[in-house]
């Protein structure tokens, strides 16, 4: 403090001592706006917003909810006898072990199998089935090899519980069971469109010939 | 302006300090949890090697045979598709389970009484035959369930819970422990800057006085003039506003430039969700695909967030018990209590609501995206936009989705033509115009209805 005090005496030392202080103050003050202004980081709000009107939807997205229909919701279920564009009539063949095998009598895969086809029907398959069925089919998917879900039966090797083997499954039984689901499988038919449906079974019969 | 270098010196010192000791305890906090997890897995294995003795048959042949044909449809303890199997051996003699199992409709058609009651109780779901199962087989599979109906009701799962639930109790107050002792720090850092203060003051005097140079005394003038008086006095002190009010301005100025930039850009949002849905569980560990939840993302305008029938695929059955000491996961239950599901009678009741999520990636309607021209036509991955999402437990904005990021990637990205039907048209009216042929407003598609009729 001593020889701090001294060499303030004397003229030149002083400006030399005063740009060593403003410099350091200036850095004090830097740091500390950098601290302060890091500190916002709220992760539970999105932060400031302008003119928020020109960000919402004027129309409803599907996701929202919607005051005009009684269950409140936006995305509605179509109405009763009725059937979407693009979608299957449902109650053609239900979820039956009667509409199992009607649909395995009268449905046919729509589609000509060719490439196209059956690289579509695989990657489809590879997305939407392999977790459980295995990229193979033979029921050793993702989730069944950590055990979380018990393994469904081999389509080249194993039984089917509605009778038969897993490789003689016909176009109609697969697409009946992908629609509704079997046992612990659940149903698809949200999930995929039908055509999407026939793609897959058109792989699916390609899985049955493994050995 | 000494005590200002003072202040400097005296802040510098306790900030390495505090800043060396978070360091400290963080480090610390991180390795308790790692301790004690390891001290849970050998206090889980023991009881797993203590398994009781087989009976009658080999439960460890029976168990290969259990786990490849009857766990798509049975559980030990609860009921699945069909019955639970624990305790069938009393509920049925062995002969008869070997016949059910061959073929259970065989049994079922000769009118055997317990047959039938099975078949109509788990509503006429017909079992798998199995014909291929020998005597031996059958008995090893007996056996099996047996000897794991005999363990009492989920002992290692309840421990492993137990074990977790220390372990996260742990961390939630070690994170107290921390700020708490982070508290205590700064207050003591401030009692000593404060006690070293008034040392420093007294030894000045000191030397001072040794000296012979005569101390003002500080305490003599300020009780004297009013807070008035002495804030006119600093205000004369050229130095001290300009320091004021250079910190002022940098502080407004950061404070304004980040606030300007980041108006309407969400980046980092992370709300809290309805359910405690995990990416990191289900797209990293478990390796389900993004489309098999958002089918939109490829065919669609919107990525759709999944109702909840899909997730219901897998959850009606799995239910994490062994992380609950047996019970259904909470954050499970609440996929059923918006469903009105009942996890025992497997039917749904008529009081349905949706799950609410909160919409993170929020574009403004101003601006037009669509996920299936650039999932399907461009073939970005999903990670590109959305982040490390596989990784991430809970999910947050990773993009900051400005009108600079979109532009800066659509300037760099490659476009891929080759085999992409989509850029068929283009390709074709450029190879037109190399070969220096007529390009009309036709082949440009200006005899599509809506270019007229809109």
């Amino acid at each position: 403090m001593q020889a701090l005090l001294k060499l303030c005496t004397t003229k030149g030392s002083m400006l030399v001592m005063n740009k060593l202080r403003i410099f350091s103050a200036a850095l004090i003050a830097v740091a500390g706006s950098a601290v302060v202004s890091s500190c916002g980081g709220d992760k539970q709000n999105p932060g400031l917003e302008f003119a928020r009107n020109m960000y919402d939807p004027i129309a409803y997205n599907p996701d929202q909810p919607n005051k005009n229909f009684a269950n409140g919701q936006t995305a509605q279920l179509p109405p009763s006898g009725t059937t979407p564009v693009g979608y299957d009539k449902v109650d053609e063949y239900p979820n039956t072990n009667e509409g199992y095998l009607a649909a395995s009598n009268n449905l046919v895969n729509p589609l000509t199998r060719n490439k196209q086809n059956l690289t579509e029907g695989k990657n489809l398959y590879l997305h939407m089935c392999s977790q459980c069925h295995g990229p193979q089919g033979n029921g050793d998917g993702t989730i069944v090899a950590l055990e979380k879900f018990p393994p469904p039966p081999s389509y080249s090797k194993g039984n089917s519980s509605r009778g038969g083997a897993m490789k003689d499954l016909t176009d109609g039984k697969i697409f009946h069971t992908i629609t509704y689901g079997l046992n612990l499988m659940g149903p698809h038919r949200a999930q995929l469109d039908p055509t999407e449906r026939w793609k897959i079974v058109m792989y699916v019969k390609e899985l049955q010939k493994l050995q | 302006m000494r005590s200002i270098s003072l202040i400097f010196r005296s802040v510098v010192k306790p900030f390495i300090f505090i800043s060396a000791l978070s360091l400290g305890v963080q480090g610390f906090a991180q390795e308790v949890p790692a301790l004690q997890a390891e001290e849970a897995a050998t206090a889980d294995a023991a009881p797993a090697e203590a398994a009781a003795a087989p009976s009658k048959g080999d439960p460890a042949a029976g168990a290969a045979i259990y786990k490849q044909k009857c766990t798509s449809c049975h559980a030990i303890d609860r009921a699945v598709v069909g019955p639970a199997l624990k305790g069938m051996s009393e509920r049925h003699d062995e002969q008869w389970l070997i016949k059910w199992i061959r073929n259970s409709q065989a049994l079922v058609a000769s009118g055997d009484p317990a047959a039938v009651k099975v078949f109509e109780e788990y509503n006429k779901v017909v079992m798998t035959p199995f014909p291929e199962l020998t005597d031996d087989d059958i008995v090893n599979i007996i056996a099996y369930v047996q000897t794991e109906g005999d363990k009492p009701a989920a002992p290692a799962g309840g421990a492993a819970a137990g074990a977790e639930g220390a372990v996260s109790g742990d961390s939630g107050e070690v994170s107290n422990f921390m700020l708490g002792g982070l508290i205590l720090v700064v207050l003591i850092t401030l009692l000593v800057i404060l006690v070293l203060n008034r040392v420093i003051k007294t030894l000045d005097r000191v030397i001072l006085q040794k000296k012979g140079i005569a101390v003002e005394e500080d305490g003599v003038v300020s009780t004297k003039e009013t807070a008035y008086e002495k804030i006119r006095r600093l205000s004369k002190n050229k130095k001290l506003v300009f320091f004021t009010i250079l910190l002022v301005v940098i502080l407004l100025g950061s404070w304004g430039w980040k606030a300007m930039w980041n108006t309407g850009v969400h980046q980092g949002y992370q709300p809290e969700q309805p359910i405690k849905y995990s990416h990191q569980l289900h797209a990293g560990t478990l390796k389900i695909d993004c489309q098999y939840c958002h089918t939109g993302a490829y065919k669609s305008k919107n990525a759709t967030i999944p109702s909840l029938n899909v997730c219901m695929n897998c959850h009606n059955y799995v239910q994490a018990t062994d992380k609950y000491n047996g019970e259904i996961s909470p954050e499970i239950m609440k996929i059923y209590k918006a469903l009105d599901y009942n996890p025992d009678t497997k039917e749904y009741g008529p009081n349905q609501k949706p799950i609410q999520w909160v919409r993170i990636h929020n574009l403004p309607d101003f601006a037009y995206f669509n996920h299936s021209q650039h999932v399907s036509v461009a073939g970005i991955e999903c990670q590109q936009c959305h982040g490390p999402i596989q990784t991430m437990e809970e999910v947050y904005q990773y993009s900051p989705l400005t009108m600079k990021w979109c532009i800066n990637c659509h300037r760099e990205h490659d476009v891929n033509t080759e085999g992409n039907g989509y850029y068929d048209k283009v390709v074709e009216v450029h190879d037109l115009l190399k070969q220096g042929k007529k390009v009309t407003p036709a082949v440009l598609g200006g005899l599509e209805c809506g270019k007229c009729h809109y």
